[in-house]
Protein backbone atom coordinates (compact mmCIF):
# COMPACT_ATOMS: atom_id res chain seq x y z
CA UNK A 1 0.00 0.00 0.00
CA UNK A 2 0.89 3.68 -0.26
CA UNK A 3 1.72 6.73 2.10
CA UNK A 4 -1.09 8.74 -0.18
CA UNK A 5 -3.59 6.13 -0.09
CA UNK A 6 -3.70 5.38 3.26
CA UNK A 7 -3.15 9.50 4.31
CA UNK A 8 -6.42 9.94 2.15
CA UNK A 9 -8.31 7.23 3.77
CA UNK A 10 -7.55 8.75 7.59
CA UNK A 11 -8.37 12.02 6.15
CA UNK A 12 -11.72 10.91 5.07
CA UNK A 13 -12.12 8.88 8.23
CA UNK A 14 -12.16 12.76 9.78
CA UNK A 15 -13.99 14.00 7.62
CA UNK A 16 -16.55 11.47 6.01
CA UNK A 17 -16.96 13.63 2.96
CA UNK A 18 -15.02 13.10 -0.25
CA UNK A 19 -14.96 16.36 -1.47
CA UNK A 20 -14.00 17.93 1.49
CA UNK A 21 -11.42 15.32 2.42
CA UNK A 22 -9.72 15.57 -1.43
CA UNK A 23 -9.46 19.25 -0.71
CA UNK A 24 -7.72 19.15 2.20
CA UNK A 25 -5.42 16.58 0.57
CA UNK A 26 -4.67 18.97 -2.05
CA UNK A 27 -5.92 16.32 -4.81
CA UNK A 28 -8.30 16.54 -7.04
CA UNK A 29 -11.66 13.79 -6.06
CA UNK A 30 -11.04 11.51 -9.14
CA UNK A 31 -7.14 10.79 -8.15
CA UNK A 32 -8.48 10.67 -4.18
CA UNK A 33 -11.48 8.32 -5.34
CA UNK A 34 -9.21 6.36 -7.32
CA UNK A 35 -6.47 5.66 -4.38
CA UNK A 36 -9.59 4.69 -1.75
CA UNK A 37 -10.50 2.26 -4.45
CA UNK A 38 -7.16 0.71 -4.87
CA UNK A 39 -6.59 0.81 -1.14
CA UNK A 40 -9.93 -1.03 -0.73
CA UNK A 41 -8.92 -3.69 -3.45
CA UNK A 42 -5.65 -4.30 -1.59
CA UNK A 43 -7.39 -4.55 1.53
CA UNK A 44 -9.90 -6.71 0.33
CA UNK A 45 -13.14 -4.81 0.48
CA UNK A 46 -14.85 -1.41 0.59
CA UNK A 47 -13.75 0.90 3.04
CA UNK A 48 -16.67 3.24 2.83
CA UNK A 49 -20.29 3.43 2.63
CA UNK A 50 -21.42 5.43 0.03
CA UNK A 51 -25.42 6.27 -0.14
CA UNK A 52 -26.42 9.72 -1.65
CA UNK A 53 -25.42 12.05 1.27
CA UNK A 54 -24.52 9.57 3.76
CA UNK A 55 -20.84 8.38 4.19
CA UNK A 56 -19.34 6.18 6.46
CA UNK A 57 -16.98 3.43 7.52
CA UNK A 58 -17.67 0.11 6.59
CA UNK A 59 -17.16 -2.99 9.36
CA UNK A 60 -13.70 -3.68 7.79
CA UNK A 61 -13.19 0.19 7.41
CA UNK A 62 -13.57 0.93 11.13
CA UNK A 63 -11.34 -2.13 11.55
CA UNK A 64 -8.65 -0.96 9.65
CA UNK A 65 -8.56 2.24 10.87
CA UNK A 66 -6.05 2.35 13.70
CA UNK A 67 -3.82 0.15 12.46
CA UNK A 68 -3.38 2.16 9.53
CA UNK A 69 -3.55 5.25 11.93
CA UNK A 70 -0.74 3.74 13.61
CA UNK A 71 1.80 3.31 10.53
CA UNK A 72 0.73 6.85 8.93
CA UNK A 73 1.79 7.96 12.38
CA UNK A 74 4.64 6.30 12.38
CA UNK A 75 5.72 7.03 8.76
CA UNK A 76 5.16 10.87 9.84
CA UNK A 77 7.24 10.62 13.26
CA UNK A 78 10.06 9.05 11.42
CA UNK A 79 10.36 11.64 8.96
CA UNK A 80 9.61 14.55 11.38
CA UNK A 81 12.39 13.17 14.02
CA UNK A 82 14.64 12.85 11.46
CA UNK A 83 13.85 16.58 10.40
CA UNK A 84 13.96 18.09 14.09
CA UNK A 85 17.61 15.57 14.35
CA UNK A 86 19.00 17.50 11.81
CA UNK A 87 17.69 21.06 12.47
CA UNK A 88 16.38 21.39 15.72
CA UNK A 89 13.14 24.05 16.12
CA UNK A 90 12.52 24.27 19.45
CA UNK A 91 12.32 22.71 22.63
CA UNK A 92 10.18 20.14 22.83
CA UNK A 93 8.41 18.44 26.24
CA UNK A 94 7.85 15.21 26.95
CA UNK A 95 5.61 14.28 29.88
CA UNK A 96 5.54 10.70 31.08
CA UNK A 97 3.23 9.53 33.63
CA UNK A 98 4.26 6.68 36.25
CA UNK A 99 1.95 4.57 38.12
CA UNK A 100 1.63 3.78 41.62
CA UNK A 101 5.19 2.59 42.42
CA UNK A 102 6.47 2.92 39.47
CA UNK A 103 10.17 4.28 39.37
CA UNK A 104 11.72 6.04 36.46
CA UNK A 105 15.19 4.11 36.52
CA UNK A 106 14.05 1.64 34.03
CA UNK A 107 13.38 3.95 31.64
CA UNK A 108 16.35 6.00 31.97
CA UNK A 109 18.13 4.59 29.21
CA UNK A 110 15.69 5.43 26.55
CA UNK A 111 15.21 9.05 28.12
CA UNK A 112 19.44 9.34 27.88
CA UNK A 113 18.85 8.34 23.95
CA UNK A 114 15.64 11.16 23.74
CA UNK A 115 17.74 13.85 25.28
CA UNK A 116 20.71 12.98 23.61
CA UNK A 117 19.16 13.71 20.31
CA UNK A 118 16.64 15.90 20.93
CA UNK A 119 16.48 19.10 22.77
CA UNK A 120 13.69 18.28 24.93
CA UNK A 121 12.21 18.83 28.88
CA UNK A 122 11.44 16.02 30.53
CA UNK A 123 7.72 16.08 32.90
CA UNK A 124 7.63 13.30 35.08
CA UNK A 125 3.84 12.92 37.06
CA UNK A 126 3.86 10.27 39.35
CA UNK A 127 0.17 9.40 40.32
CA UNK A 128 -2.50 6.99 40.85
CA UNK A 129 -3.86 5.15 37.44
CA UNK A 130 -7.33 7.11 37.24
CA UNK A 131 -5.80 10.49 37.14
CA UNK A 132 -3.27 9.46 34.95
CA UNK A 133 -5.65 7.82 32.12
CA UNK A 134 -7.70 11.26 32.62
CA UNK A 135 -4.60 13.07 31.81
CA UNK A 136 -3.48 11.50 29.00
CA UNK A 137 -7.00 11.37 27.27
CA UNK A 138 -6.92 15.33 28.04
CA UNK A 139 -3.71 15.78 26.23
CA UNK A 140 -1.59 16.88 29.69
CA UNK A 141 0.24 13.67 29.13
CA UNK A 142 2.06 12.11 26.55
CA UNK A 143 2.06 8.65 27.70
CA UNK A 144 2.31 6.48 31.44
CA UNK A 145 3.53 3.34 32.41
CA UNK A 146 0.64 1.82 34.40
CA UNK A 147 0.52 -1.65 36.20
CA UNK A 148 -1.74 -4.26 34.66
CA UNK A 149 -5.35 -4.72 35.56
CA UNK A 150 -6.20 -0.83 36.03
CA UNK A 151 -9.17 -0.02 33.84
CA UNK A 152 -7.76 1.30 30.63
CA UNK A 153 -10.69 2.62 28.17
CA UNK A 154 -10.58 1.65 24.87
CA UNK A 155 -8.84 4.68 23.50
CA UNK A 156 -5.87 3.67 25.02
CA UNK A 157 -3.13 1.80 23.51
CA UNK A 158 -1.10 -0.60 25.70
CA UNK A 159 2.31 -2.29 25.49
CA UNK A 160 3.92 -4.76 28.28
CA UNK A 161 7.24 -3.46 29.26
CA UNK A 162 8.50 -5.93 32.28
CA UNK A 163 7.44 -7.43 34.86
CA UNK A 164 7.72 -5.67 38.17
CA UNK A 165 8.48 -7.75 41.27
CA UNK A 166 8.48 -7.24 44.71
CA UNK A 167 11.38 -6.59 47.32
CA UNK A 168 11.28 -6.08 51.47
CA UNK A 169 12.82 -3.12 51.95
CA UNK A 170 14.66 -3.29 55.68
CA UNK A 171 15.92 -1.07 57.80
CA UNK A 172 19.56 -1.41 59.54
CA UNK A 173 20.33 -4.51 61.37
CA UNK A 174 16.84 -5.90 60.83
CA UNK A 175 16.41 -9.55 61.68
CA UNK A 176 15.74 -10.75 58.12
CA UNK A 177 18.55 -9.10 56.66
CA UNK A 178 20.15 -12.39 57.27
CA UNK A 179 17.98 -13.65 54.49
CA UNK A 180 18.48 -14.97 50.61
CA UNK A 181 14.89 -13.85 50.21
CA UNK A 182 11.61 -12.88 52.01
CA UNK A 183 8.27 -14.80 52.08
CA UNK A 184 5.28 -14.17 53.53
CA UNK A 185 5.45 -16.56 56.97
CA UNK A 186 8.75 -14.51 57.68
CA UNK A 187 7.02 -10.78 57.93
CA UNK A 188 4.41 -12.36 60.77
CA UNK A 189 4.14 -10.05 63.22
CA UNK A 190 5.76 -6.90 61.17
CA UNK A 191 4.50 -3.70 60.77
CA UNK A 192 4.30 -3.31 56.45
CA UNK A 193 4.03 0.45 56.00
CA UNK A 194 1.68 1.06 52.64
CA UNK A 195 0.62 4.14 50.92
CA UNK A 196 -0.68 5.28 47.31
CA UNK A 197 2.68 5.17 45.68
CA UNK A 198 4.40 1.71 46.92
CA UNK A 199 2.36 -0.16 44.20
CA UNK A 200 -0.01 -2.03 46.21
CA UNK A 201 2.30 -5.10 47.02
CA UNK A 202 1.52 -5.02 50.64
CA UNK A 203 -2.75 -5.27 50.00
CA UNK A 204 -2.30 -8.31 47.45
CA UNK A 205 -0.22 -9.83 50.15
CA UNK A 206 -3.00 -9.00 53.00
CA UNK A 207 -5.47 -10.90 50.26
CA UNK A 208 -3.02 -13.89 49.24
CA UNK A 209 -1.74 -14.95 52.92
CA UNK A 210 -4.11 -16.67 55.71
CA UNK A 211 -1.76 -14.68 58.44
CA UNK A 212 -2.53 -11.16 57.30
CA UNK A 213 0.64 -9.10 58.19
CA UNK A 214 -0.35 -5.65 60.41
CA UNK A 215 -0.49 -3.31 57.54
CA UNK A 216 0.36 0.68 58.52
CA UNK A 217 -1.13 3.05 56.11
CA UNK A 218 1.41 5.96 55.45
CA UNK A 219 0.53 8.52 52.91
CA UNK A 220 2.45 10.48 51.19
CA UNK A 221 5.64 10.11 48.74
CA UNK A 222 7.71 7.16 48.92
CA UNK A 223 10.88 9.21 50.13
CA UNK A 224 9.22 9.85 52.99
CA UNK A 225 7.82 6.41 53.47
CA UNK A 226 11.45 4.83 53.16
CA UNK A 227 12.19 7.78 56.05
CA UNK A 228 10.18 5.72 58.20
CA UNK A 229 11.80 2.56 57.37
CA UNK A 230 15.32 3.53 57.98
CA UNK A 231 13.89 4.87 61.55
CA UNK A 232 12.58 1.40 62.34
CA UNK A 233 8.78 1.74 62.13
CA UNK A 234 8.45 -1.54 59.74
CA UNK A 235 9.19 -2.33 56.43
CA UNK A 236 8.43 -2.03 53.22
CA UNK A 237 7.37 -4.12 50.08
CA UNK A 238 8.29 -1.86 46.87
CA UNK A 239 9.48 -2.78 43.41
CA UNK A 240 12.54 -4.21 42.93
CA UNK A 241 13.32 -1.73 39.64
CA UNK A 242 13.38 1.12 42.27
CA UNK A 243 16.46 2.24 44.13
CA UNK A 244 17.36 2.17 48.11
CA UNK A 245 19.91 4.15 49.36
CA UNK A 246 21.46 2.72 52.67
CA UNK A 247 21.33 2.51 55.47
CA UNK A 248 18.30 0.74 53.66
CA UNK A 249 18.69 -2.73 52.17
CA UNK A 250 16.28 -4.58 50.12
CA UNK A 251 15.77 -8.65 49.77
CA UNK A 252 13.58 -10.38 47.02
CA UNK A 253 9.83 -11.11 48.02
CA UNK A 254 9.14 -14.77 47.03
CA UNK A 255 6.41 -16.08 48.01
CA UNK A 256 3.39 -15.42 47.51
CA UNK A 257 4.38 -14.25 43.94
CA UNK A 258 2.70 -10.48 43.81
CA UNK A 259 4.90 -9.92 40.60
CA UNK A 260 2.63 -7.54 38.46
CA UNK A 261 3.24 -6.19 34.29
CA UNK A 262 3.83 -2.66 33.77
CA UNK A 263 2.01 -1.49 30.42
CA UNK A 264 3.31 1.70 28.30
CA UNK A 265 0.31 3.38 27.43
CA UNK A 266 -0.57 6.29 25.25
CA UNK A 267 -3.54 7.32 23.47
CA UNK A 268 -4.16 6.07 20.42
CA UNK A 269 -4.25 8.08 17.13
CA UNK A 270 -2.96 10.90 18.77
CA UNK A 271 -0.18 12.49 16.73
CA UNK A 272 2.94 12.94 18.98
CA UNK A 273 5.76 15.49 18.48
CA UNK A 274 9.40 14.17 18.12
CA UNK A 275 10.59 13.40 21.31
CA UNK A 276 7.64 11.49 22.22
CA UNK A 277 7.34 9.48 19.18
CA UNK A 278 11.39 8.41 20.00
CA UNK A 279 10.62 7.85 23.67
CA UNK A 280 7.29 5.22 22.35
CA UNK A 281 9.40 3.83 19.31
CA UNK A 282 12.51 3.07 21.89
CA UNK A 283 10.55 1.41 24.34
CA UNK A 284 8.74 -0.53 22.53
CA UNK A 285 11.30 -1.77 20.16
CA UNK A 286 13.39 -3.32 23.30
CA UNK A 287 12.88 -5.42 25.98
CA UNK A 288 13.41 -4.95 29.64
CA UNK A 289 13.63 -7.45 31.63
CA UNK B 1 39.18 -31.16 -12.84
CA UNK B 2 36.03 -28.72 -11.86
CA UNK B 3 35.47 -27.33 -9.04
CA UNK B 4 31.75 -26.99 -7.52
CA UNK B 5 30.90 -23.33 -8.15
CA UNK B 6 29.64 -22.03 -4.60
CA UNK B 7 26.41 -22.22 -3.90
CA UNK B 8 24.40 -18.60 -4.41
CA UNK B 9 21.90 -17.62 -1.83
CA UNK B 10 19.26 -17.85 -4.27
CA UNK B 11 20.35 -21.75 -4.44
CA UNK B 12 20.01 -21.98 -1.04
CA UNK B 13 16.66 -20.47 -0.92
CA UNK B 14 15.29 -21.80 -3.59
CA UNK B 15 16.15 -25.12 -1.80
CA UNK B 16 14.39 -23.77 1.29
CA UNK B 17 11.39 -23.40 -0.83
CA UNK B 18 11.15 -26.63 -2.40
CA UNK B 19 10.87 -27.97 0.82
CA UNK B 20 8.16 -25.71 1.88
CA UNK B 21 6.34 -26.51 -1.13
CA UNK B 22 5.65 -29.80 0.23
CA UNK B 23 3.08 -28.76 2.49
CA UNK B 24 -0.01 -28.09 0.45
CA UNK B 25 -1.21 -26.12 3.30
CA UNK B 26 1.80 -24.08 3.11
CA UNK B 27 2.40 -23.42 -1.07
CA UNK B 28 -1.77 -22.67 -1.01
CA UNK B 29 -0.70 -19.75 1.37
CA UNK B 30 2.08 -19.12 -0.75
CA UNK B 31 0.93 -18.84 -3.95
CA UNK B 32 -2.14 -16.65 -2.97
CA UNK B 33 0.36 -14.70 -1.21
CA UNK B 34 2.49 -14.05 -4.37
CA UNK B 35 -0.23 -14.16 -6.67
CA UNK B 36 -2.29 -11.33 -4.85
CA UNK B 37 0.80 -8.95 -4.56
CA UNK B 38 1.21 -9.32 -8.23
CA UNK B 39 -1.90 -8.18 -9.34
CA UNK B 40 -2.14 -5.34 -6.89
CA UNK B 41 0.91 -4.18 -9.00
CA UNK B 42 2.78 -3.46 -6.00
CA UNK B 43 6.48 -3.08 -7.32
CA UNK B 44 5.15 -0.22 -9.51
CA UNK B 45 4.05 1.89 -6.66
CA UNK B 46 7.40 0.85 -4.51
CA UNK B 47 10.08 3.58 -4.22
CA UNK B 48 12.15 3.75 -7.42
CA UNK B 49 15.25 4.03 -8.40
CA UNK B 50 15.70 7.83 -9.00
CA UNK B 51 13.70 8.70 -6.29
CA UNK B 52 14.53 10.02 -2.70
CA UNK B 53 14.14 7.85 0.22
CA UNK B 54 12.24 10.01 3.24
CA UNK B 55 14.97 10.38 5.18
CA UNK B 56 13.89 8.45 8.99
CA UNK B 57 15.33 8.16 12.72
CA UNK B 58 14.60 4.64 14.42
CA UNK B 59 15.07 2.86 16.89
CA UNK B 60 18.26 0.34 16.99
CA UNK B 61 18.75 -3.58 18.44
CA UNK B 62 20.65 -1.85 21.40
CA UNK B 63 18.34 0.76 22.08
CA UNK B 64 20.13 3.68 20.09
CA UNK B 65 18.09 6.18 17.74
CA UNK B 66 19.61 5.86 14.22
CA UNK B 67 19.38 8.24 11.96
CA UNK B 68 19.70 7.93 7.93
CA UNK B 69 20.52 11.08 7.37
CA UNK B 70 23.66 10.98 9.31
CA UNK B 71 24.30 7.48 7.98
CA UNK B 72 24.46 8.28 4.10
CA UNK B 73 26.15 11.70 4.68
CA UNK B 74 29.39 9.01 5.13
CA UNK B 75 28.80 6.89 2.24
CA UNK B 76 25.98 4.64 0.42
CA UNK B 77 23.79 3.18 2.31
CA UNK B 78 21.83 -0.17 1.93
CA UNK B 79 18.23 -0.33 3.34
CA UNK B 80 17.14 -4.08 3.44
CA UNK B 81 13.45 -5.01 4.58
CA UNK B 82 12.92 -7.87 6.18
CA UNK B 83 9.53 -9.71 7.70
CA UNK B 84 11.09 -10.73 10.98
CA UNK B 85 13.43 -13.22 13.22
CA UNK B 86 10.59 -16.18 12.52
CA UNK B 87 11.26 -16.15 8.78
CA UNK B 88 13.53 -18.88 7.27
CA UNK B 89 14.10 -17.02 4.17
CA UNK B 90 15.31 -13.63 6.14
CA UNK B 91 17.37 -16.03 8.03
CA UNK B 92 19.11 -17.10 5.38
CA UNK B 93 19.43 -13.43 4.08
CA UNK B 94 20.67 -12.19 6.69
CA UNK B 95 23.10 -15.19 7.28
CA UNK B 96 24.54 -14.23 3.61
CA UNK B 97 24.28 -10.14 4.06
CA UNK B 98 26.93 -11.01 7.93
CA UNK B 99 29.16 -13.19 5.61
CA UNK B 100 28.99 -10.21 2.92
CA UNK B 101 29.48 -7.30 5.45
CA UNK B 102 33.09 -7.03 5.04
CA UNK B 103 32.99 -6.79 1.21
CA UNK B 104 30.03 -4.44 1.66
CA UNK B 105 31.83 -2.19 3.71
CA UNK B 106 34.97 -2.36 1.51
CA UNK B 107 32.79 -1.11 -1.14
CA UNK B 108 31.73 1.92 1.16
CA UNK B 109 28.39 0.88 2.09
CA UNK B 110 26.59 0.93 5.43
CA UNK B 111 23.80 -2.20 6.07
CA UNK B 112 20.58 -1.19 7.97
CA UNK B 113 17.77 -3.98 8.47
CA UNK B 114 14.74 -3.25 9.05
CA UNK B 115 12.40 -5.41 10.66
CA UNK B 116 8.11 -4.70 11.87
CA UNK B 117 8.80 -6.62 15.09
CA UNK B 118 9.35 -4.77 18.64
CA UNK B 119 9.81 -6.29 22.11
CA UNK B 120 13.93 -6.83 21.93
CA UNK B 121 13.53 -8.99 18.65
CA UNK B 122 15.61 -6.83 16.95
CA UNK B 123 18.52 -7.61 19.30
CA UNK B 124 17.30 -11.29 18.81
CA UNK B 125 17.39 -11.18 15.23
CA UNK B 126 20.94 -9.31 15.43
CA UNK B 127 22.51 -11.49 18.37
CA UNK B 128 21.89 -14.80 16.31
CA UNK B 129 23.38 -13.71 13.14
CA UNK B 130 26.47 -11.99 15.01
CA UNK B 131 25.63 -9.34 13.14
CA UNK B 132 27.97 -5.89 12.74
CA UNK B 133 25.31 -3.61 11.15
CA UNK B 134 22.50 -2.30 12.40
CA UNK B 135 19.14 -3.58 12.83
CA UNK B 136 17.02 -1.59 13.48
CA UNK B 137 12.77 -1.59 14.72
CA UNK B 138 10.75 -0.29 11.82
CA UNK B 139 7.54 0.22 14.86
CA UNK B 140 4.15 0.37 13.07
CA UNK B 141 5.91 -0.26 10.04
CA UNK B 142 6.03 3.85 9.32
CA UNK B 143 8.79 3.44 7.17
CA UNK B 144 7.62 0.71 4.67
CA UNK B 145 4.65 2.32 4.83
CA UNK B 146 6.80 5.94 3.32
CA UNK B 147 8.62 3.17 1.22
CA UNK B 148 5.40 1.50 -0.55
CA UNK B 149 6.76 -2.01 0.74
CA UNK B 150 4.25 -2.69 3.01
CA UNK B 151 0.53 -5.20 2.55
CA UNK B 152 -1.28 -6.61 4.78
CA UNK B 153 -1.05 -10.63 4.95
CA UNK B 154 -3.51 -12.42 2.83
CA UNK B 155 -6.09 -14.58 4.76
CA UNK B 156 -4.13 -18.07 4.28
CA UNK B 157 -0.93 -17.15 4.94
CA UNK B 158 -2.28 -15.42 8.24
CA UNK B 159 -4.30 -18.55 9.52
CA UNK B 160 -0.69 -20.50 8.75
CA UNK B 161 0.86 -18.32 10.81
CA UNK B 162 -1.62 -18.16 13.24
CA UNK B 163 -1.50 -22.17 13.79
CA UNK B 164 2.01 -21.95 14.02
CA UNK B 165 1.45 -20.19 16.83
CA UNK B 166 3.37 -16.88 15.56
CA UNK B 167 1.32 -13.86 17.37
CA UNK B 168 2.21 -10.99 15.47
CA UNK B 169 0.00 -8.75 17.15
CA UNK B 170 2.41 -9.44 20.45
CA UNK B 171 5.44 -9.17 18.09
CA UNK B 172 4.42 -5.93 15.93
CA UNK B 173 2.75 -4.33 18.77
CA UNK B 174 0.13 -3.71 16.78
CA UNK B 175 -2.48 -5.85 15.05
CA UNK B 176 -2.51 -4.65 11.72
CA UNK B 177 -1.01 -8.13 10.20
CA UNK B 178 1.59 -5.87 8.12
CA UNK B 179 4.18 -7.46 6.72
CA UNK B 180 6.77 -5.92 4.48
CA UNK B 181 8.40 -7.45 0.88
CA UNK B 182 11.89 -7.90 1.34
CA UNK B 183 12.73 -5.03 -0.90
CA UNK B 184 16.38 -3.91 -0.89
CA UNK B 185 17.45 -0.36 -1.86
CA UNK B 186 20.91 1.32 -1.83
CA UNK B 187 20.36 5.29 -1.25
CA UNK B 188 23.27 7.65 -2.58
CA UNK B 189 24.90 10.13 0.28
CA UNK B 190 22.12 12.46 -1.16
CA UNK B 191 19.20 10.18 -0.34
CA UNK B 192 18.29 9.66 -3.85
CA UNK B 193 17.55 5.60 -4.77
CA UNK B 194 20.34 4.65 -6.93
CA UNK B 195 19.76 0.75 -6.92
CA UNK B 196 16.74 -1.29 -5.44
CA UNK B 197 15.87 -4.98 -5.65
CA UNK B 198 11.79 -5.63 -5.45
CA UNK B 199 10.11 -8.71 -5.81
CA UNK B 200 6.71 -10.03 -4.83
CA UNK B 201 7.78 -13.47 -3.60
CA UNK B 202 9.44 -13.49 -0.39
CA UNK B 203 11.37 -15.95 -1.60
CA UNK B 204 13.10 -13.97 -4.13
CA UNK B 205 16.18 -12.36 -2.85
CA UNK B 206 19.14 -9.79 -4.11
CA UNK B 207 22.73 -11.84 -4.10
CA UNK B 208 25.01 -10.04 -1.66
CA UNK B 209 27.41 -10.06 -4.92
CA UNK B 210 24.70 -8.18 -6.86
CA UNK B 211 24.71 -5.37 -3.67
CA UNK B 212 28.39 -4.78 -4.17
CA UNK B 213 28.22 -4.54 -7.64
CA UNK B 214 26.25 -1.61 -7.43
CA UNK B 215 28.12 -0.27 -4.46
CA UNK B 216 31.25 -0.25 -6.90
CA UNK B 217 29.41 0.82 -9.60
CA UNK B 218 28.62 3.95 -7.53
CA UNK B 219 32.36 4.48 -6.79
CA UNK B 220 33.01 4.39 -10.12
CA UNK B 221 34.38 7.32 -11.97
CA UNK B 222 31.77 8.64 -14.30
Amino acid sequence: MELSQVRYFITLCRTLNFTRAAAQCNVTQLAFTRAIQRLEDELGGPLIFRERNLTQLTELGRAVRPHLTAMLDAADAARETAAAKTAPRRAETLKIGLGPGIGAGVIAGVIREVTGALDVTIHFNESGPAALIEAMLTDMLDCALLPEHCDLPERLNRWPLYRDNAVAVLPPEHRLLARNAVTAPDLAGETILHGEYCGGFAVRLAGATAVAPRLQRCNGNATQMLDLVAAGLGVALLSDRLRFAPPLASRPFTEPDLSRTILLTAVAGRPLNPAAASFLKLCRAQRFN
Amino acid sequence: MQTAAPETLQSRLDKLLASRRESAVWNAAYEEMVAELARTGFTDHALQIGEVFPDFVLPSAEGRLVSLARIRAAGPVIISFFRGEWCPFCRLMLAALAQSLPEIEAAGGTLLALTPETGGLAEDMKTYHRARFEVLSDVDCGVGLAAGVIFTVPKLYRARLVATKLDFPTRHGNGGWFLPVPATYIIQPDGVIAWRFLDVDFSHRPEPEDIIAALMSMRAPA
